[in-house]
Parts: C-alpha cells; structure tokens; sequence
C-alpha cells in the first residue's frame, strides 16, 4: 500500500509565512519582475511544496501543479488551435476556470509539461508522478466552435496529447497519471471516454492511472476496469456510493482511493481513516491500493492540507498488518 | 414600481481610498470609527451615482463586504454570525485568493449585521434601497463545516439566522430585501428541496418584496423548479450567455405570479455594450414577457469592474430601458 496525492497542492501558506507566488505574479503582472524571475518563484514553491509532501510521509507526489491556473487552460494553451476564453465555474465548486476555447483544429506543438517534471523529479526525494488532464474533461469544459461534436474534439485532443505522454515517459516519468473527472457527470459519454483515453495512452509502458473525483462512478465502474491503464481513482468522500459499486465488481487493478475529504477543513482522525483502508482491502489487495485524498488539495488552505496529508499516512500505517 | 424598473445586483467596486482603509484596518493602523467613515463616504457616492445614471431603485453598493459569504463570517468591520469564522487562503481563481469561512460551532445570531449601512443609504434618498442577503444555501455552501453532521442540518441552522435578519430589515423600512443564492444550482438533484425548504423558512410569512439572485452555472438544471421558490422576482444573468434561458423559459413558461429580473450587461467584460444589444436582449425577453413584470439590471455584481466601466454598464442599461419604454410608449 502507498500513500500518494491526486495533483495539485495550495499554492500559498497563510501567514506568518509570505505568499510568495502570489506576490510575485502580482509584481509580474505589473511589470516590477520579469517572466523568468517569476519561473525561479514558481521553482522555488514547487521546490517547497515537493518537500512539504515528502514530509507529510507520502510515498509518491507531484509538483503540487504549482504552475497551473487551472487543470484545463495549462495544457490547452500551449496547443494550437485553442483561445482563452471567459471565466467559468469550475463543476460544483466555488471556483472558477478559464474556458478554452477550440477556434481550429488542434495541434501538439512543443512538451507542455517536461520542464516542470524533469525539474520536480530533480528536487524531490520520493518518485514523482506526472498529471495531466484527460481529454474527455478537456473537451468537456472547453467550449468547441471547431469540430461539431465533443467526441471528435475529445479524440483529437487525445490524438495530439499522446505526443505529451511520450514525451513524459522519454523523460522517465514512473507513472503517468491522467485526471478525468468529468466523466462522472456525464457517464452517458463513457464509451468517448474510453476510446479517448485509450488513443491518447496507445503504446505507453510505464504505469499508468486515470482518477476521477467529485461523484459517483457506479455504473461506468465495469468500463474504468476495462481501460489499459493500471490504476483507477475514485472520490469515496463526495461518491458515497462508490463504497458500494466497488463491491459489486471484479477490481483487479490498482485503486486510487480518495478516502479523505479534500474539500473540507474536518480532520478525519487517523481511526477513521485506518477503517476506510480496512473496508476497502476488502475489495481490493491492501499492496494494490493507494490511498490518497478525493481530490486535489487546492481547495484546503495550506496549513489544514498538510496536516490531512500526514494523518492520511499515519492512518494508513495504522491498517496494515505489522510488517514481518 | 414601473414597467422595467432598474436596479442593480448588489456590489459596486470600492475606491482606492476605502480599499486602503480595510488593510489598514485589518492591520490595526485605523480604529472603526476612521473606516466606517470612509465606508459611507463611498457608499453615498454610489448613490448619488444611481440616481444620476437613473436607476428606479437602488442597492447600497456593499463598500462595507469584500466578499458576500465571508462578511458575515468575520471580515473585518464585520459582525460575525456566530459559530462562523474566517478560514484560511483559499484559491478562487487564477492569483485571486480569499479567506473561505469555516463553521466551527452552533450558529447563532450576532445582533443586526446590515441594517445600521441599509438604513444609512436609504437615509440618503427618496428612491427604495434594497436590503442585501446572502441566502442560507449559499451561505453554507460556500463555507467549510467542521461542526455539523451534514449539509442539512447546517443549512436549517443558518435559514432562522438570515430569517432574524431580515425581520430586522423590514422593521428598519426596508420593502424590497434581495436573498443572493448563487450557489443553488450546486447539486441541483440532491440538495434543490433543501435550498428551497430554507428559502421559506428565510422568508415566509414576511411582508416584504423578496428577490432573489442566481448566477451562472448550470441554471437549466434548476429550471422550472427554481419557479418553487417563494420570492416574488427571479433574477437571472442572461447576458452572459446570450439570452439562452429564454429558450427555457419558452418551452416551460415563467411562473405568472412572479417577476423576472433580467441581467442586461455582463459583468466579466471590459467593454461596454452597445446599446443596440441592450435594447435587443429586452426586445427578445419582451416576447414572453409584458414589460410591467420585468426588472433591468446587469448581469450580476459589479465590484469586479472599474468605477468608470460599472458606471458605463448602468449608463448603457438605463438609455436602452428609456428608449424601449418610448417605443412601446410606456412613461
């Protein structure tokens, strides 16, 4: 069993500690720093957020996704074909994202995300995972005045995405993780999501995860299992009926387990969250699981996810047998 | 009120000084008193800038709230809702941040939170202000609940609290009360029966005009049955998305015994609307609608804008209303 997040991590702490990344796209934006001091800013947080986890205990992290504005419009603009365009909410959150917005045919131009994991995978002393978004959730809340249906804009993205995830396994990402959480939403779609996300992981060998969150997966679970990838993510917090429908099918592959609430301050003592692990290794082999929050932690203040990351931990220490 | 009455949604965007004022306050650098001045300084200049621009009734402009849910959560200057406080720095979106607030207790109500700024604004005109709320859906949604069991008993809590308040309201003077439950669309099948149980509990049995305002998300997803919610007008941001709703609304009619409030103008732009497109939007909603069950306001919120922009927002509003009202030769 491995404990691991699901992305990004709160990009500012809260005082007495300076919100430094905060400041300095401020100062950016008004012209006192340039792009490239802000990128050394960007590093040094990614540097900090890294360690943060790695101190919480987390055997596999991320790089907090400290540069992204959102999960959708980090990946998009850097594609051909795709503008930015108005401030929408984000699913059921308080929380808003920029809606792409897909002008012409997409195209994969340069690595959207090497940079930033060649440089997290060089300052973090636990394996880092690589994020990032599916193309069903891209299609999905992006706005298509192009191709005329979701499922073509969804395979197309796919299709130039997949120049992304090569380029993340040449620079030896361990695992490539996609995150898809639309797609509970909208299971009716599930079959575009599969054939997506099956074009868009053609041929990669490294191990692989799609996750969701924020809902239910009863009914599209059958369909996740049959995926080419090795692990599943779903939210057990806000898809209460997830602890059902994982029982009511064969789970043989790895599962991403969100059993703590990455949407609300409430700390879960570390007995509830050995017992989650315990109801869950039920369904699925204990060495089989990961276990991480139900989502990503930008929506908890710094402080409060940090100390949910090193319970989450000491919990799931505290479910497995004693090791010989 | 007359056939198309405007108004506007709620804020308007603070000037640099009161901007000032509310760090230094928040830092101990200015006591109340210095920043309770400033608020009713800018206060008065909005509405002395609605009734320049024209509109029929007016709203107070919030200069004292930064944000709708965490004033009544403890920003500073505020009077907290007990059991609630201000959490810490949560992403809103791109660099913007905010102190989500946090239930950390029973909630109970702190005394009159609005009334002392309604009853200042409304002291400064002839024409009705509006008393401001946020709605008990909204209020919990848009905070952490380290207390309650479930979302439920949070909100059943909360409804009792806004309710004091707007009694407070009413006694003040205040005919028209606006209840903001901009996060009803949430979890439109889960939770649509308790945002509309708390919207009774908040207002029923009152005698006051009650409005309501949504904005964005999924709103067909709450359509017809936002219709069961027990206010006399539903505002609506049709701006923003072109006048889509309309389509809604044509194959399941609007409630007859209630009024539309119809936003105009979108707020997330710079730039201001052609009046033309003003006045279109108000043709198009004219086909469903006879005008006296119509209010004209902008899409939502203007605090986000510039003073000149949200200015010029209004501006373009009330020309279009006046040249539509001399078209169908309404006075």
């Amino acid at each position: 069993m491995q404990t691991t997040v699901v992305g990004n991590y709160p990009k500012v702490p809260n005082r007495p500690r300076p919100a430094r990344l905060r400041q300095a796209i401020n100062r950016r934006d008004r012209g006192e720093i340039t792009s490239e001091e802000l990128t050394r800013i960007e590093d040094e947080v990614t540097v900090e957020v890294i360690g943060e986890q790695v101190d919480a205990g987390l055997d596999i992290v991320t790089d907090g996704q400290v540069r992204w504005d959102d999960d959708q419009t980090y990946v998009m603009r850097r594609l051909g074909g795709v503008e930015i365009g108005s401030l929408e909410r984000y699913l059921d959150t308080n929380t808003y994202y920029r809606r792409p917005e897909v002008t012409g045919p997409v195209s994969w131009r340069e690595p959207i995300l090497v940079r930033d994991y060649r440089f997290a995978a060089e300052n973090s002393a636990k394996p880092i995972k690589a994020i990032i978004t599916g193309p069903y959730t891209l299609a999905a809340l992006s706005l298509d005045k192009h191709y005329g249906s979701r499922e073509k804009l969804a395979l197309a993205l796919a299709e130039e995405l997949r120049n992304e995830v090569q380029a993340l396994a040449e620079a030896g990402a361990p695992i490539i993780q996609v995150n898809d959480p639309v797609i509970v939403f909208q299971k009716e779609d599930i079959e575009i999501f599969s054939r997506a996300l099956r074009r868009m992981l053609n041929g990669v060998q490294m191990e692989t995860a799609v996750y969701t969150w924020f809902g239910s997966a009863a009914g599209i679970l059958p369909a996740l299992l049959d995926l080419p990838v090795h692990t599943i993510g779903i939210d057990f917090v806000s898809g209460r009926d997830n602890w059902e429908a994982i029982k009511s099918v064969h789970f043989d592959k790895k599962l991403g387990a969100g059993i703590v609430d990455g949407r609300n301050t409430r700390i879960e003592s570390i007995e509830q969250i050995a017992e989650s692990v315990r109801r869950l290794s039920e369904s699925v082999s204990p060495a089989d699981i990961y276990v991480n929050p139900s989502c990503g932690l930008e929506y908890l203040p710094r402080e409060t996810a940090f100390e949910k990351l090193k319970r989450m931990v000491e919990g799931a220490r505290k479910a497995q047998p004693v090791a010989a | 009120m007359p056939a198309l009455t405007t108004n506007a949604v709620g804020s308007y965007p603070k000037p640099e000084y009161l901007a000032q004022a509310r760090t230094q306050f928040s830092q101990g650098k200015i006591d109340r008193a210095e920043l309770d001045k400033l608020e009713r300084k800018a206060t008065e200049y909005w509405i002395r800038s609605q009734e320049q621009i024209g509109l029929d009734v007016l709203v107070h402009g919030e200069m004292e709230r930064g944000d709708m849910v965490a004033y009544f959560a403890g920003e500073p200057g505020g009077n907290p809702i007990g059991g609630m406080k201000l959490g810490g720095l949560v992403r809103s979106y791109g660099n913007r941040y905010y102190h989500k607030p946090i239930i950390v207790d029973r909630l109970t109500w702190p005394g009159p939170m609005t009334v002392e700024m309604w009853r200042y604004a409304q002291s400064l005109t002839d024409r009705p202000v509006k008393g401001m709320l946020t709605g008990a859906y909204t209020m919990v949604e848009w905070s952490f609940d380290d207390y309650y069991p479930s979302r439920r008993e949070a909100v059943l809590d909360m409804a009792p609290i806004i309710r004091r308040e707007v009694e407070e309201l009413v006694k003040a003077g205040a005919k028209y009360i606006q209840i903001d439950e901009p996060a009803i669309h949430t979890r439109p099948n889960e939770d649509f029966d308790l945002a509309v149980e708390a919207m009774y509990l908040t207002v029923d049995g009152i005698d006051a005009e009650f409005h309501t305002h949504i904005c964005y998300g999924e709103v067909e997803k709450i359509y017809p049955d936002m219709l069961r919610l027990p206010v006399k007008q539903i505002h609506l941001a049709f701006m923003n998305t072109d006048f889509e709703y309309l389509e809604l609304m044509q194959q399941t009619p609007f409630d007859s015994g209630k009024d539309l409030g119809v936003g105009v103008t979108d707020i997330h732009t710079r730039f201001i609307e052609d009046v033309e497109i003003v006045k279109d939007g108000i043709r198009r909603t004219l086909k469903l609608f006879p005008p006296e069950r119509l209010w004209i306001y902008p899409d939502c919120g203007l605090k986000t804008r510039t003073t000149d922009e949200a200015e010029a927002k209004l501006q373009v509003m009330v020309d279009a209303v006046r040249d539509i009202k001399r078209e169908l030769e309404i006075e």
